[in-house]
C-alpha cells in the first residue's frame, strides 16, 4: 500500500510541477521577448505582470468553442489531444533529484527508473507530430496542410541525429538509464572538469541540442507555424482551448527536453566539485539536488527563450540541409571517434 | 485466458480493419498506427519492452510518418480512397499477399508450443544488452543479409525514382 502511495504521490506532484513551470514559462516567454525587445512586456496583472497566464488561461477556457464547418470534425478535435497527450507522459522516465530517505524507506526521485530509459522519450516524442498532422490535415485549409506537412518532413530528419547523438551516450555510460547515467556524472574528469557528459559529448551535445529544438518546432525551426508564411501553419484554424493545448504542450515539451538535457550532459542534481550528498541530510539532500536539478533546469528553459528572440528563421530548404547534410555526417563522425575512444582506453 | 493479451488483440484487429475499410486516407493511417501501438502494448506484456519502445518508434515515430508525409503530399483532404478500394485486381492481389502471410505465419509457429509451455522468463530476458548480443554475435549474419537486403531496396527506390542516373 505504500509503494502505491508513494507512486500516486511522485506521479501527480511531478505532473503538477511540470504543468507549473510551463504555466511560468508563458509569463518568462512574454517577458524575455520584452527584455531582449527593449519593452516592459506583460506587466498590468500582478507584480510584474505575474498573473498574465492565469488571465490568459481564463480566457482561453472561457471563449467559444468554434469548429470551421469544412473542418473534418474527428481529426479536428483529436488533433491537440493527440499533441498533449505525449507532451504530459514524456516526463515519466526524467529524474528530478536523487533520492530521499523517509521511515527508512528510499525513494528515488524519478516517477520510474526503467532501463530503457530515454528510449522511452525518443518514442513518445515522436508520437507528437501526430497531433500536429491530424491539426493540419482536420483543419481542410491549405496554410495548416503545408504546417503538418512541414512538420512531418522535419521531424523525421531530425530524430535521425537526435537518436545518434545519444547512441553516442549510450557508448559513454553504456546504459539507458537515466537514472544510471546520472549517477555516473559525480567527481571529476580528467582532475579538473566536473564529471558532466558535456565534457566527455562536447559534440553530441551541440547535436543534440540542435536536434532538440528542431523536434520541439522552436525557432529558428519553428518552420511547422511560420506566422509569416503560412500564417500559423497547423493550429491557424484552432481557437480557444484547443488552441491553448497546442500552445501548452509546446511549453510542456520545452521542460522535458530540458530535463534531458540536464540529465545527460549537465550532471543532472550534482553540483560540480562538492558532493553535496555526503554532508547533508537523507531528507534536506532530497530537496536539495531536487532544487540543484531545476536550477539547471531554468537555465535551459530560459536559453530557449533566449533563442527564440534572438536568431532569425531558417528558410525551408536550409532546414533540411542542416539535417541531413550537416547534422547527420556529424553525428555519425561523432559516433566514430567515441567507438574509438573507448576502444583505445576501455 | 489473460485479459490484457484479448484486450489489446481485439484493438489491433479492429484497428486494422478500419485501416483497411476506411474511405480516407488519414484516418485510415491512424488507424495503422492504432495497430502498431497496440502491439507494442502486447510487447510489453510479453515483457519485451525493448521490442515495444522499437516498434513504437520506429514503426509509428517513423515509418508511418513518412507514409502520412506521402499521403499529405500527393491527395487533398476529402479525397476518397474508394476508387482504389472498388479495383477488383487490387483486391485479389491483397487476398493473395494475405494468403501468403497467414502461410508464413502458420510456417513459423510450428515450433512455438515449446515457447508456450515455458515457465517464467530467463535472466536479463528483453535488456538491451541481452538485444545486442543476439544481433551482434549469435545473429551477425543474418542481421547483415537483412541491411544488405535493405540496401538493395534502397538503391532500387533510386533507380526507380530517376529517370537518368
Amino acid at each position: 500500500m505504500d509503494d502505491w502511495l508513494i507512486a500516486i504521490i511522485k506521479v501527480v506532484g511531478i505532473w503538477v510541477w511540470v504543468l507549473l513551470i510551463a504555466v511560468v514559462m508563458t509569463w518568462v516567454e512574454r517577458r524575455g521577448a520584452g527584455l531582449i525587445q527593449d519593452r516592459p512586456g506583460p506587466n498590468r496583472a500582478g507584480p510584474w505582470g505575474l498573473f498574465q497566464p492565469l488571465a490568459d488561461g481564463i480566457k482561453l477556457f472561457t471563449k467559444e468553442e468554434i469548429i470551421p464547418t469544412k473542418a473534418r470534425k474527428i481529426l479536428y478535435i483529436l488533433g491537440p489531444l493527440l499533441f498533449s497527450l505525449p507532451a504530459f507522459s514524456a516526463y515519466a522516465v526524467v529524474p528530478f533529484g536523487d533520492k530521499i530517505i523517509l521511515g527508512g524507506k528510499e525513494i528515488i526521485l524519478q516517477v520510474s527508473d526503467v532501463n530503457i530509459g530515454f528510449l522511452f522519450i525518443l518514442a513518445i516524442g515522436s508520437m507528437a507530430v501526430y497531433g500536429v498532422i491530424l491539426g493540419g490535415w482536420g483543419s481542410t485549409n491549405k496554410y495548416s496542410i503545408l504546417g503538418g506537412l512541414r512538420s512531418t518532413a522535419q521531424m523525421v530528419s531530425y530524430e535521425v541525429p537526435l537518436g545518434l547523438a545519444l547512441l553516442a551516450i549510450v557508448f559513454v555510460y553504456g546504459t539507458f538509464s537515466l537514472r544510471d547515467i546520472s549517477l555516473a556524472q559525480q567527481g571529476t574528469f580528467l582532475g579538473f572538469l566536473p564529471n558532466w557528459g558535456i565534457f566527455k559529448q562536447p559534440l553530441g551535445f551541440i547535436l543534440f541540442i540542435v536536434a532538440a529544438y528542431a523536434e520541439a518546432n522552436r525557432v529558428p525551426f519553428d518552420l511547422p507555424e511560420a506566422e509569416s508564411e503560412i500564417v500559423s501553419g497547423y493550429h491557424t484554424e484552432y481557437g480557444s482551448m484547443r488552441l491553448g493545448l497546442y500552445l501548452f504542450g509546446e511549453y510542456v515539451n520545452l521542460v522535458t527536453i530540458s530535463g534531458v538535457i540536464v540529465a545527460l550532459y549537465f550532471g543532472s542534481w550534482h553540483m560540480p566539485y562538492i558532493d553535496l550528498g555526503a554532508y547533508l541530510g537523507p531528507i534536506s539532500w532530497g530537496i536539495v539536488s531536487f532544487c540543484i536539478f531545476f536550477l539547471k533546469v531554468s537555465f535551459f528553459l530560459w536559453m530557449f527563450v533566449w533563442v527564440r528572440w534572438t536568431l532569425p528563421r531558417f528558410r525551408y530548404d536550409q532546414v533540411m540541409g542542416l539535417g541531413w547534410k550537416g547534422l547527420i555526417p556529424l553525428a555519425l563522425f561523432n559516433i566514430f571517434i567515441t567507438a574509438l575512444f573507448i576502444q583505445l582506453t576501455v | 485466458m489473460d485479459l490484457y493479451f484479448w484486450v489489446f488483440a481485439a484493438i489491433a484487429v479492429l484497428a486494422g480493419l478500419f485501416t483497411i475499410a476506411a474511405k480516407d486516407a488519414l484516418p485510415s493511417a491512424m488507424g495503422l498506427l492504432t495497430v502498431f501501438i497496440a502491439l507494442a502494448s502486447l510487447y510489453l506484456h510479453l515483457h519485451a519492452p525493448l521490442l515495444a519502445i522499437f516498434q513504437v518508434a520506429i514503426y509509428a515515430g517513423a515509418i508511418l510518418i513518412l507514409i502520412v508525409f506521402v499521403v499529405m503530399l500527393l491527395m487533398a483532404p476529402g479525397e476518397r480512397l474508394t476508387a482504389i478500394q472498388a479495383n477488383v485486381s487490387y483486391r485479389g492481389f491483397g487476398a493473395l499477399l494475405g494468403l501468403c502471410l497467414i502461410g508464413l505465419v502458420a510456417v513459423g509457429t510450428k515450433g512455438v508450443s515449446d515457447i508456450v509451455s515455458m515457465k517464467g522468463v530467463p535472466e536479463g530476458f528483453g535488456n538491451p544488452s541481452i538485444f545486442g548480443d543476439l544481433f551482434f554475435r549469435d545473429f551477425l549474419l543474418h542481421f547483415e543479409v537483412v541491411s544488405v537486403l535493405l540496401l538493395v531496396a534502397l538503391i532500387g527506390g533510386i533507380y526507380l525514382c530517376k529517370k537518368k542516373l
